[in-house]
C-alpha cells in the first residue's frame, strides 16, 4: 500500500510519542546472542591455558557488555543520538572478540589428562562466530536505525517549530 | 450515537441475593443519565450489567433496538471510565490512550490522529509523553476519559469517576465532563452517590434504593416533586426536614406545632382529613418571620446563607437555611415560616399530590 504525503507526516509526528522500539529490541537480541556466545565458549573449557588466562577478563567483559548494551537500549529507545556511537563501538568490539578467543582456540590442541584434545572444533567455532557476528550486526543496525530516526525526528521538530513560529507571527 | 433500553432487568447473585429489581428505563440518544443512590443500592451493578461486566439475571438490554443482553463486553461498543482510572503505570499517556486501539490492531496513523484529537479536547496535548504517576488525579481521570473517547463508542459509562478527587478538583472535572458531553453529544450513563454531581450533570436522574428505582426524572423534578420520602430525603443538601402531623380543620398539627395551609394545599390533602401524614420541608424553603418558634442550638454561617439547627415544638429537629448572615446563639428563639411544603402518605411513603398531577 502506497503511503500518501499525509501518512508520511503522521508517521514522523508519531515518533514524538512512540519509542524507538526497533533499535532497543535489536539491542536485547544482541545481548541474547552474546549470552549464547559465552555459554557456548565456556562449555569447551578443557583446562587449556586460553581459558585459564582469559576466563576472568572475559566474564568481566561480558558483564560490562550486557550492562552497557542495556543502558544503550534505553537511550536509543528515547531517540538519543549519543547512544548510537556507544552501539557502534561495542558492535566493533564484538567483531574484535572473534580474533581474541575463538580464532586462537579453533583447532588448537592441548593435552588434558594425558590425552590430546582439540580445544574448539569446527561446528562450535562456526556457532560462536555466528553468535558474535549476529550480535555485532544487531548492535550496528540498532545504531544506524537510531541515527536515521533521530535525524527524521529532529527535522520534524524543527519544521513544527518554524510552523508554530509562523502561526504565532 | 445510541439509544439504550433496559427492560425489566433483575440481578440475582449466585447466593440468591437480589441486587437489582425490575429496572426499566429508556435512555435517549445523546442523553446523560445519572444513577444516584446510597452505597449498595445497585447503581454500579446496573452499570456493570450494561457494560457486560455482570450477567443480567432477567430482562433485556437493547442498544439501538438490538438485543445485547448476551453480547460480550468487547462487542458492545461501550467505553467505561472507572473510579480508580485503571491506567497502565508503565505506559505513557499517549500509549495509555492508544492502548485499546492498538489491541484492535488499528492503523497506527489512525490511532495517532484519534489520540491527538482526544488529547486536544481534554487539554492533555502537553502531557502525552508523561507517565500517569506524573499527573494529578484530575488529569489522570481525563486520561481515562480520553481512552474512552478515542474508541468513539456508542455509549460512555462512568462509574463514580470523581470519587477519588478532592472537592475543588471534583468541581472542575465535573464541569469538564459536562462540556465533554455537550461537545461529543454522546449517550452517557453516569453512576455517583453524590447528589450534587447528579443534579449538575444529569439530563435525567435515576434515584435508586435497595435495588429498586425510586424515581426517574429531571433534576428539577426530583428536587421539586419527589415521588416518595426516600427521594425527598436523599436529594437536597442539607436534607429535607420531616414531621408527622395530623391534617384537621384545614391545619396541620404536629407535636407542639401548628402549620396553616393554603387553599391549594388543603385541596391536596382533602382525602386525608383526620389522618396522620408526613410533612416535608426543605431547609431552603424556611424563612425568618413566620409564626413557628424554633429554639436554636447551632448557627453555621456559610457566607450567603446561615444554616440554623434547632428544635420546633416537642423534640422536632429542624434545619433551616436562612438568607444572609445571622448570629443566633444557643437557646435563642427564632420565628420561621414554611414557604413550600411536601406531603407524604405515612403508610406508603409516597408523595401526596393533587389528583391529575
Amino acid at each position: 500500500m502506497t503511503q500518501t504525503m499525509d501518512d508520511r507526516e503522521i508517521r514522523k509526528d508519531r515518533m514524538r510519542f512512540v519509542k524507538n522500539t526497533v533499535s532497543s529490541r535489536l539491542c536485547y537480541l544482541a545481548i541474547l546472542l552474546n549470552v549464547l556466545y559465552f555459554v557456548s565458549i565456556y562449555k569447551s573449557d578443557v583446562g587449556s591455558w586460553y581459558y585459564q588466562i582469559l576466563v576472568g577478563g572475559s566474564i568481566v567483559y561480558n558483564l560490562l557488555f550486557m550492562l552497557i548494551t542495556f543502558l544503550a537500549s534505553e537511550g536509543v529507545k528515547n531517540y538519543q543520538k549519543k547512544y548510537s556511537t556507544v552501539l557502534f563501538v561495542i558492535g566493533a568490539l564484538q567483531i574484535c572478540r572473534i580474533f581474541l578467543l575463538p580464532m586462537k582456540a579453533h583447532q588448537a590442541v592441548v593435552k588434558a589428562s594425558g590425552v590430546e584434545t582439540v580445544v574448539m572444533q569446527n561446528p562450535q567455532f562456526i556457532r560462536v562466530i555466528l553468535y558474535l557476528v549476529g550480535s555485532a550486526v544487531c548492535l550496528i543496525a540498532a545504531a544506524v536505525i537510531n541515527l536515521r530516526k533521530c535525524k527524521v525526528l529532529e527535522e520534524h521538530a524543527n519544521a513544527m517549530k518554524s510552523r508554530n513560529a509562523k502561526e504565532a507571527a | 450515537m445510541a439509544q439504550l433500553s433496559l427492560q425489566h432487568i433483575d440481578k440475582i447473585y449466585d447466593n440468591n441475593v437480589q441486587a437489582v429489581f425490575d429496572f426499566n428505563m429508556d435512555v435517549r440518544d445523546g442523553e446523560l443519565i445519572v444513577l444516584v443512590g446510597p452505597s449498595g443500592c445497585g447503581k454500579s451493578t446496573t452499570l456493570r450489567m450494561v457494560a457486560g461486566l455482570e450477567d443480567i439475571s432477567r430482562g433485556k438490554l437493547l442498544l439501538d433496538g438490538k438485543d445485547i443482553t448476551q453480547t460480550p463486553p468487547k462487542d458492545r461498543d461501550m467505553a467505561m471510565v472507572f473510579q480508580n482510572y485503571a491506567l497502565y503505570g508503565h505506559m505513557t499517556i499517549y500509549e495509555n490512550m492508544a492502548f485499546s486501539l492498538t489491541m484492535r490492531k488499528e492503523d497506527p496513523n489512525v490511532i495517532h490522529k484519534k489520540v491527538l484529537a482526544a488529547a486536544e479536547i481534554l487539554g492533555l496535548t502537553s502531557q502525552l509523553n508523561k507517565k500517569p504517576a506524573q499527573l494529578s488525579g484530575g488529569q489522570r481521570q481525563r486520561v481515562a476519559m480520553g481512552r474512552s473517547i478515542v474508541r468513539n463508542p456508542k455509549v460512555f459509562l462512568f462509574d463514580e469517576p470523581l470519587s477519588n478527587l478532592d472537592a475543588k478538583l471534583r468541581g472542575a472535572t465535573r464541569r469538564e465532563i459536562l462540556l465533554l458531553h455537550k461537545r461529543l453529544g454522546a449517550t452517557m450513563l453516569y453512576v455517583t452517590h453524590d447528589q450534587t454531581e447528579a443534579l449538575t450533570l444529569a439530563d435525567r436522574i435515576v434515584c435508586m434504593s435497595m435495588g429498586h428505582v425510586q424515581q426517574i426524572g429531571t433534576p428539577l423534578e426530583l428536587y421539586d416533586s419527589p415521588d416518595n420520602l426516600f427521594v425527598a430525603g436523599f436529594i437536597g443538601l442539607p436534607p429535607m426536614n420531616f414531621y408527622d402531623a395530623v391534617f384537621e380543620g384545614g391545619m396541620l398539627r404536629g407535636k407542639g406545632f401548628e402549620v396553616e395551609l393554603t387553599d391549594e394545599e388543603k385541596d391536596t390533602l382533602s382525602g386525608y382529613n383526620g389522618k396522620t401524614i408526613t410533612l416535608g420541608v426543605r431547609p431552603e424553603d424556611i424563612a425568618e418571620g413566620g409564626s413557628l418558634p424554633v429554639k436554636v442550638f447551632s448557627n453555621e454561617n456559610l457566607g450567603m446563607n446561615t444554616l440554623v439547627h434547632g428544635h420546633m415544638g416537642e423534640g422536632n429537629r429542624i434545619s433551616a437555611k436562612l438568607r444572609g448572615w445571622t448570629n443566633y446563639k444557643n437557646g435563642d428563639t427564632v420565628k420561621v415560616a414554611f414557604k413550600k411544603k411536601h406531603f407524604f402518605d405515612k403508610e406508603t411513603t409516597k408523595a401526596i399530590r393533587k389528583e391529575g398531577r
